[in-house]
């Protein structure tokens, strides 16, 4: 009995100094920033840029991650609409949340999509271009290869701005009579997509031992294609010119293409610039402005060999 | 004086858990006193847990028998793909719904299958089924998330939705559907668990297998029956998530099944024997849900959230596995 009320003691007790320790004051204007990927590389630079423009803005932002749960976020927005925050800001594909943007929007609190999707019930959406950055790629893969050979594609269409990726990656390789399609995988993302990535790559080669039987590798995003990059290697078989491109730019995909090997390309989003941008948003609404662009983007750029310094220190 | 101090010891050793969550509430309403203890805050919670709860609620019946169903996450995967299939065939709501449970029942009696008459451990066994429910929703929906027009607005209003019980703000306030169906599951949970030969048997089996067979009792059709019972819960969980986000995605379960055998775990903790009940249960996942709206509104970081209430997972069970066995 005693040492139930110990345990229960400690707990509360260590719980609440965690938590004294990160509530804020709480006069200045207050975001909430919710996501359930706040575990992926590129998400974290969003928030990054997020933060970045709103210390400077005085803001007090609330940074909440639902660990891949989409119904949490739809719970996240009920509970920061019910403490009446002045913007909430949301990195999930808004269809799939509308439960929660109508409350928000019934208690009179805008939404702000940061690299979600458009949607009627969001102020707008900043995001990068998704359609042309896998119209690089796809196009420097068939200009390298001379828009001739098989090209194994790594895609995820259970999420829209990635599925809108693969597309335009179908198009233009489908595009090109003498490209064949040798498999359009979609890799098991629990672990963060290398792993699985290389495994099903494994079996692409093992399945294609012919030398120039793979002539690319084309990735809707830099995991699968630094999976496929470790397959590759481990095979023995990066002298055979095989093409890699992903897109996002995360660091690993950068030291992969300045090392020079298969990797060649990927495609940099300003991600801390959307964070940035959105911020710029939530400014403008806040100060009473209407926005009527219902998505913001903001350019990327190709990273190759010939610019991957430029994005190294960064 | 010693049996009142016997009594009282007795009681606190069952009831540190509900000692624990009612100075989380305390806490709370202090530090966030304009919202957190309001009608309006506590039926938004109802809600929000609503989907956990019956999975939790159903995921009880097969752990009083010391089971457990690692599958029911992916089978409300499964059952969210299921009906969001039939309502983009422009099939009628209620078949998409009843498809969706049926197939929940399916994947429940493959579960009891493979328990009860192949014997296979539960833990391997629906390991295995959970593989193989998230492998056919993908399948089935091609890795695609059904969203937009082809879920009917019958079916996502439905979440939205519930009974007026009065104003605030000058918009309606209501006693949210979700909120309505996750009790009706309490209720028939706990009827079946505590109030019919049924549940007093699987109690038995949980108890003592061996003994519960000399006894009579027909383990493995009770089991089978307990495991289909859960994998239907699992199928109506999906089916709320699918309406709450008014989308199907073959992976939107998958964070169910964790959090179920916590909360189960947690309401252990109040049974003088540390069986399951499902009112225990409850109060699981009553802990977990106010944990994560006070957290939220309080502004604590989501990750130091998910490290308090593993601790307090942990606290819990540890403090009433230590007073029993220091009993």
């Amino acid at each position: 009995m005693r040492r139930i009320a110990l345990f229960m003691t400690l707990l509360v007790v260590a719980a609440f100094t965690l938590m004294g320790t990160v509530v804020m004051a709480q006069d200045a204007p207050s975001v909430a920033v919710i996501t359930p990927y706040l575990a992926q590389p590129g998400t974290q630079f969003l928030v990054e840029g997020f933060q970045t423009s709103a210390t400077d803005l005085g803001w007090t932002v609330n940074v909440i991650d639902t660990a891949g749960d989409v119904a949490a976020v739809i719970s996240r927005i009920e509970d920061v609409v019910n403490q009446g925050v002045d913007a909430i800001v949301i990195n999930v594909d808004p269809a799939q949340v509308s439960a929660g943007l109508q409350t928000a929007a019934d208690a009179g609190i805008p939404v702000f999509g940061m690299d979600a999707g458009a949607d009627a019930l969001l102020i707008t959406n900043v995001t990068s271009n998704g359609y042309a950055m896998a119209a690089e790629t796809a196009t420097y893969v068939t200009d390298r290869i001379g828009g001739a050979g098989g090209v194994v594609m790594f895609v995820f269409d259970p999420y829209p701005p990635v599925q809108k990726r693969g597309i335009i990656a179908d198009t233009i390789f489908g595009n090109n009579p003498d490209i064949t399609i040798i498999d359009r995988i979609t890799p098991d993302v629990t672990d963060g997509g290398i792993a699985d990535s290389r495994a099903k790559m494994e079996a692409v080669l093992a399945a294609n031992p012919e030398p120039g039987s793979i002539k690319a590798v084309w990735a809707a995003w830099d995991q699968p294609a630094l999976g496929a990059l470790q397959a590759i290697e481990a095979a023995g078989r990066q002298n055979e010119g095989i093409v890699i491109v992903g897109i996002d730019a995360n660091p690993q995909a950068l030291d992969a293409i300045a090392a020079g090997g298969n990797f060649e390309a990927s495609v940099a989003q300003d991600f801390s610039g959307i964070g940035e941008a959105t911020a710029d948003a939530v400014a403008r609404v806040l100060a009473g402005e209407t926005i009527n662009q219902r998505v913001i983007y903001v350019p990327t750029t190709l990273v190759t060999s010939a610019n991957v310094a430029d994005f190294l220190g960064s | 004086m010693v049996s009142t101090q016997a009594q009282l010891g007795r009681w606190l050793r069952r009831s540190g858990t509900l000692i624990g969550f009612i100075v989380v509430i305390v806490y709370f309403t202090i530090n966030i006193p304009n919202t957190f203890l309001t009608l309006p805050n506590w039926l938004n919670i109802s809600q929000q847990i609503s989907m956990l709860a019956v999975v939790a609620f159903t995921m009880t019946i097969v752990m009083v028998m010391g089971d457990f169903d690692l599958s029911v996450g992916s089978m409300a995967s499964l059952a969210g793909i299921v009906a969001a299939l039939l309502f983009r065939d422009s099939q009628p709501v209620l078949l998409g719904v009843v498809a969706a449970l049926v197939v929940g029942l399916i994947g429940g009696l493959i579960n009891g299958v493979l328990v009860s008459y192949i014997g296979i451990t539960p833990f391997v066994a629906t390991l295995g089924t959970l593989t193989v429910f998230s492998g056919v929703a993908f399948l089935l929906s091609g890795g695609e998330t059904i969203f937009g027009r082809d879920i009917p607005a019958d079916f996502s209003t439905f979440a939205r939705g519930g009974i007026p019980v009065g104003m605030v703000n000058e918009r309606p306030l209501l006693f949210p559907n979700l909120t309505i169906m996750a009790l009706i599951v309490f209720v028939i949970v706990w009827v079946v668990l505590e109030q019919t030969a049924f549940g007093r048997r699987l109690y038995a089996i949980g108890g003592n297998v061996e003994a519960a067979r000399l006894g009579g009792v027909r383990v493995r059709l009770l089991r089978l029956i307990a495991f289909m019972l859960t994998g239907m819960g699992a199928a109506l969980a999906g089916l709320m998530y699918a309406s709450r986000v008014a989308s199907a995605n073959p992976t939107q379960g998958a964070g169910l099944m964790l959090d179920a055998i916590a909360a189960v775990f947690l309401g252990m903790t109040l049974s003088e024997e540390g069986e399951p009940h499902v009112a225990g249960t409850l109060l699981g996942i009553l802990i977990l849900g106010v944990l994560d709206n006070g957290l939220t509104q309080m502004k604590v970081d989501s990750y130091v959230r998910e490290v308090l209430i593993g601790a307090i997972i942990i606290g819990a069970v540890t403090s009433s596995s230590l007073n029993r066995r220091g009993r």
